[in-house]
């Protein structure tokens, strides 16, 4: 480092730039403001608007496409419901293609779940409504004794909506648990599929935090939905919830 | 703001005079060169700005409110650098239909200088990025992703280097872990490297190869985690050598921007402007030739120099 040229530094800063490092051009942050917020005190940029304006137009059109119909509405309800069965069995049958194999359980829940489906007209902006977070879907495999976890769970909080099961609630405890129609084996590991909202600990649900194994599927919960709502439609079939009983409750 | 009270100067870098209580005169502020970095990080496909509708910063954001704030910064600061810390894409409609075109082409119109890659920014896998980098008319700036098995080999460079009034600024980007975070089709044979192996190499060349006076990092690693997993601070405090990390990922609201010091007194000031565009980072920094007398002698000092490496 050339020297001659220090002398016409002050001693003050000399000795500072000694101690720390000597830069030919020393940078210094004024913090007096930060963050700037964007809020309605500034007015819109006129050629930003212009850009956005057809796009928020077809954002717009686009939400309020119909994508099918539903005789009845689907709503939420205790253990099971109509909307619950349906995404937990239409989380089934979209993710299982890409999987690549069946997958044992499939579940939501109450709170995941925003809103009903109305009757009639389906539009995308429900779709949205129903689900407007980016949830993902997974497949976790688990422990017979998280599996346990999980329909004791369901009997004692009843917000846990489940596919590909049949049980029955006694005393708030879960009995005569059926997966795909077997009888529930505690010592066996299950397939699990569900949002990694859920399988991130999500409502609570602690028995799936740490499964053996955690792949995600890079199919969003609410394009699931959409696409199985638009398959329906060009099958010629209506919104409906599945068949079938699956939670029996013993008073 | 509760910030503006309790760090009204700090230094960048080195132990700086005002740190020490000697805050910038008039005069100096007036001889020095000032560079204004402006930034965000998780824009989430903000386009407009959030619904009005009692929730928390309902009303605020918008990228058409940004657009004009950042016009009346250009018009009157000399020179200003506009950066991202990713995860632009993903979490409005616009997205949705649009897959990215529209954020692009925004952040094009505002003069966007450079930004880095977010886990989000993968959520319609390589093609889609592919399809949508040409609308991009600023860098993506990515330091430890290896993009050379993929399609997009060759489409991205570890860092850039913005020369403002003679002042040469050195960006650079740093991307978190996909493996767990992005499904693997989505990212394909993109391979994540070392981060604090691949900062200090990019420290070694902004400083000694580029000449810079400042090193900046776009990072999308992360604030602050309780485990093990790398962060902006462990950063920070494992590699000597950045000036400034501009951070995403956590959507952290930093009260203030936090500086960390090294032993041998380099500092790193790390700023994150939690998410959604609902403010504009800024970062002011003057550059002090320290005497008026040494003008002349700048180019030479700074020919000679190795800027960054500590005494």
């Amino acid at each position: 480092m050339k020297r001659p040229y220090l002398k016409y530094i002050s001693g003050l800063v000399l000795a500072l730039s000694l101690v720390a490092c000597q830069r030919p051009l020393q940078p210094s942050a004024n913090l007096e403001e930060t963050d700037v917020a964007v809020n309605q005190t500034i007015a819109a940029d006129p050629a930003v608007e212009a850009l956005v304006a057809p796009y928020r137009k077809e954002v717009t059109v686009k939400m309020s496409e119909v994508v099918g119909t539903a005789p009845v509405a689907l709503g939420k309800g205790d253990y099971e419901s109509p909307l619950g069965n349906f995404v937990v069995d239409l989380q089934l049958a979209q993710s299982e293609p890409i999987y690549g194999k069946p997958i044992d359980l499939s579940i939501t829940t109450e709170g995941g779940l925003r809103v009903p489906l109305p009757q009639g007209n389906i539009t995308t902006g429900h779709i949205f409504e129903l689900m407007p977070f980016e949830n993902e879907m997974v497949v976790l495999t688990l422990s017979g004794k998280a599996v346990q976890q999980l329909f004791d769970d369901a009997a004692a909080r009843k917000i846990i909506y489940i596919g590909n099961a049949t049980y029955t609630v006694a005393n708030g405890k879960a009995q005569d648990i059926k997966i795909k129609g077997q009888p529930f084996d505690p010592n066996k590991s299950y397939t699990l599929l569900t949002s990694d909202y859920l399988a991130g600990g999500g409502d609570k649900l602690d028995m799936l935090k740490n499964p053996l194994k955690y792949e995600k599927l890079g199919l969003l919960l609410r394009d699931a939905i959409h696409q199985q709502i638009q398959q329906l439609t060009a099958a010629g079939k209506q919104v409906t919830a599945p068949a079938g009983k699956r939670v029996t409750v013993i008073p | 703001m509760k910030r503006r009270d309790f760090l009204k100067h700090t230094a960048l870098g080195a132990a700086g005079i005002s740190m020490l209580g000697m805050p910038f005169s008039a005069e100096a502020a007036r001889d020095g060169i000032k560079l204004t970095i402006l930034h965000t990080n998780d824009q989430h496909s903000r386009i407009d700005p959030f619904p009005d509708d009692g929730r928390k910063y309902g009303g605020m954001g918008g990228m058409a409110r940004r657009a004009t704030l950042i016009k009346s910064i250009r018009q009157q600061e000399p020179n200003v650098l506009l950066l991202d810390s990713g995860d632009i894409w993903q979490g409005t409609p616009y997205f949705n239909f649009f897959e990215g075109e529209l954020e692009y082409k925004l952040m094009t119109q505002m003069g966007y200088d450079a930004a880095t890659l977010g886990n989000h920014d993968f959520d319609i896998g390589l093609e889609g990025l592919q399809k949508q980098l040409p609308l991009a008319g600023f860098p993506f700036l990515t330091a430890n992703y290896d993009f050379s098995n993929t399609i997009l080999k060759g489409r991205f460079q570890p860092y850039k280097v913005f020369e403002k009034q003679g002042v040469r600024i050195g960006v650079f980007g740093l991307g978190i872990e996909l493996d767990g975070l992005v499904s693997k089709n989505m990212y394909g044979e993109t391979l994540y490297l070392d981060p604090v192996e691949k900062a200090r190499e990019m420290v070694q060349v902004l400083w000694e190869q580029e000449k810079c006076h400042l090193v900046v990092c776009l990072s999308h690693l992360g604030y602050s985690y309780d485990n093990e997993k790398i962060d902006d601070r462990k950063l920070a405090t494992q590699v000597s050598g950045i000036d400034l990390i501009l951070g995403g990922h956590t959507h952290t609201f930093m009260d203030k921007p936090e500086v960390l010091r090294h032993e041998n007194g380099h500092e790193t000031m790390i700023n994150q402007v939690g998410w959604s565009g609902l403010f504009l980072g800024r970062i002011d920094v003057t550059f002090s030739r320290k005497s008026k007398r040494r003008t002349d002698t700048r180019t030479a000092v700074l020919a000679v120099d190795n800027p960054v490496l500590t005494s």
